[in-house]
């Protein structure tokens, strides 16, 4: 039995910080890893993380979430329960696992670098647990799409998804590269932690765990809360370094970190998320829509840390982001759909009457901006014209985001000025961006990005061979056995049961 | 002649799309490559001509991509005339 109360030993062992005499700071921390923002070693000491835990508290806690979990997974293993989901769901939880398990093994590189290079021993402690809960997070979200492999072999791409150059997946790769396995300790806490952690994905997995549970799929809910309550806990490393960084006057280089990632963090959120609520999730559970849920959980909460650390709301914001709101995630389920060839998800239209006049309550004015598009596409699919619902060429990429460019839609919906994408000559080469922001984050690091290939880039120089739609699927390690289909072959279109 | 890959948009459409086009097609041509992947897809299609414009200015119909002295790449937007 421990002598001690925790109290008494507890600051000693998570924050015992020193001065260097045998080596140099930088030696120790160099900067492209650390990067202080000009604030002095003793500065960061004062580090202080709001959830506290100690290594025999974590493991006692671990073992039980892990027990629990795999015991949900193994019973219902044996179970119907998934045969029984539906269609949409069924997409919604293959793209989820596609986008997101090894991803969030990759973050525990990010983790284990401020573990390393965070300048303070407490921030070094809390991230240490945190490379522990992205390596489960990894694990565990590999292993329970494994288990259903028998019942659907595209979960597959749970663990293969990001060893492609399927488009999504470099999409992915460009923007957690940028948010943490190639980011400096201090602007990873703030990029990650605080920015797509505390803002994005801790909400969005409280919302996913709901709706798992409202559609019966209890392995998954299992799964998602057992994360979140781990992302609570580490999300927790971006405030208390927002808070140094403002302290000593950097402040300007915290808004800075949080304008940048907001954006990225939103575009991805708005194309896994956005189509998963208002798309995929069966209408008789939706228990509201992506732009409630966004502004009830994600804007409130930014708007509050916003006021709380003393920042400003993003430039963007009022324009491009509340206007995108209205509109983008629209645009891309339209996207998504039509190039469905080139997902490992069976992208559900959600386009039955019911669905429709849901999306005409919930976003006003959207049948004269999208219903106009569907109504063309379903008079086809009534007519026996399938193949005009299919690609032969392919949208342009924003070489930001990395995702189709969508703004002739927001332009056609009267939120934009023009539906022309942004342009930018540099040595030579032509970049396109999708909208200001993504454009505005290239240039502030041209040397960071321009070196980056996106699809089309490499469609253009010649890498994708042939040249055409098969080329690019085998290209993007799709077999026509794995390439996306419509989720429930057309039903939608004919709500009479003809087809 | 020679393949050209132009941006093209057509109106009321929602997407950015790849185009290749040739050289040496007319204005006329570029707007009906652009539209095939577009009207009757998503777009309906009218019985009226269309045009092509590149940063605000129409391109005359007989004017071939080369003579547009366009650059990869470039914005095309084909409209209902």
């Amino acid at each position: 039995m421990p002598s001690l109360a925790r109290s008494e030993w507890y600051d000693l062992t998570r924050d015992m910080n020193w001065t260097l005499s045998y080596v140099d700071t930088e030696q120790a921390w160099p900067q492209d890893l650390s990067n202080t923002y000009g604030i002095p070693a003793e500065g960061w000491w004062g580090w202080d993380e709001p959830y506290k835990i100690t290594y025999a508290e974590y493991v006692h806690n671990q073992v039980g979430k892990d027990a629990g979990v795999y015991s949900v997974n193994s019973v219902i293993g044996r179970s119907r329960m998934f045969d029984e989901l539906d269609p949409g769901w069924k997409s919604a939880i293959i793209a989820h696992y596609g986008a997101i398990a090894i991803p969030e093994y990759l973050a525990g590189i990010g983790e284990s670098r401020m573990g390393r290079f965070g300048r303070a021993a407490a921030w070094r402690n809390m991230a240490t647990f945190g490379c522990l809960d992205e390596t489960r997070h990894g694990q565990i979200q590999a292993y329970f799409p494994y288990t259903l492999l028998g019942k659907e072999p595209r979960m597959d791409w749970a663990h293969k998804t990001l060893h492609t150059n399927e488009w999504g997946a470099i999409a992915a790769r460009h923007l957690f590269d940028d948010m943490f396995t190639a980011n400096d300790a201090v602007s990873t806490a703030i990029q990650l932690t605080f920015t797509f952690e505390t803002g994005f994905t801790n909400l969005q997995f409280l919302g996913m765990a709901a709706d798992a549970m409202n559609v019966g799929d209890l392995d998954f809910g299992a799964l998602i809360s057992s994360i979140q309550t781990d992302e609570a806990r580490h999300s927790q490393q971006g405030e208390p370094t927002i808070k140094i960084l403002v302290e000593n006057g950097k402040k300007a280089v915290a808004q800075k970190l949080v304008d940048h990632m907001f954006w990225r963090s939103w575009h991805i959120f708005a194309l896994l998320t956005g189509l998963s609520m208002d798309y995929y999730t069966p209408l008789e559970h939706r228990t509201h829509s992506f732009k409630e849920f966004m502004n009830e959980w994600i804007i409130k909460q930014f708007i509050d840390q916003f006021r709380d650390f003393g920042l400003e709301r993003p430039w963007y914001w009022d324009e491009q982001f509340l206007g995108e709101l209205e509109w983008y995630h629209h645009a891309l389920h339209l996207g998504i759909w039509t190039w469905r060839p080139t997902v490992w998800w069976n992208p559900d239209a959600g386009m039955s009457p019911a669905e429709r006049e849901w999306l005409e309550a919930k976003y006003p004015g959207w049948n004269d901006s999208f219903g106009k598009y569907w109504d063309v596409i379903t008079a086809n699919l009534r007519a026996g014209r399938a193949e005009l619902t299919l690609p032969e060429t392919f949208p342009m990429v924003c070489n930001m985001c990395q995702i189709p460019v969508v703004s002739p839609s927001g332009y056609a919906a009267g939120f934009l000025k023009s539906p022309a994408p942004l342009l930018l000559d540099l040595e030579g080469r032509r970049y396109i961006f999708c909208s200001e922001p993504c454009k505005w984050i290239f240039e502030q690091n041209p040397a960071r990005f321009k070196g980056h290939l996106g699809i089309i880039d490499r469609f253009l120089g010649g890498l994708i061979q042939p040249p055409d739609l098969a080329g690019a699927l085998a290209y993007m390690g799709l077999s026509p056995e794995e390439c996306g289909q419509d989720a429930t072959g057309y039903a939608w279109a004919h709500p009479n049961g003809k087809a | 002649m020679a393949l050209f890959p132009v941006q093209g948009i057509f109106d009321g459409d929602f997407v950015v799309l790849l185009v290749p086009v040739d050289t040496d097609d007319p204005m006329t041509v570029v707007a009906e490559k652009i539209a095939h992947h577009v009207v009757g897809r998503r777009v309906a299609a009218q019985d009226r001509p269309m045009r092509v414009r590149c940063q605000g200015e129409f391109l005359a119909e007989e004017t071939t991509i080369a003579e547009a002295n366009l650059a990869p790449l470039d914005v095309l937007e084909v409209v209902y005339a």
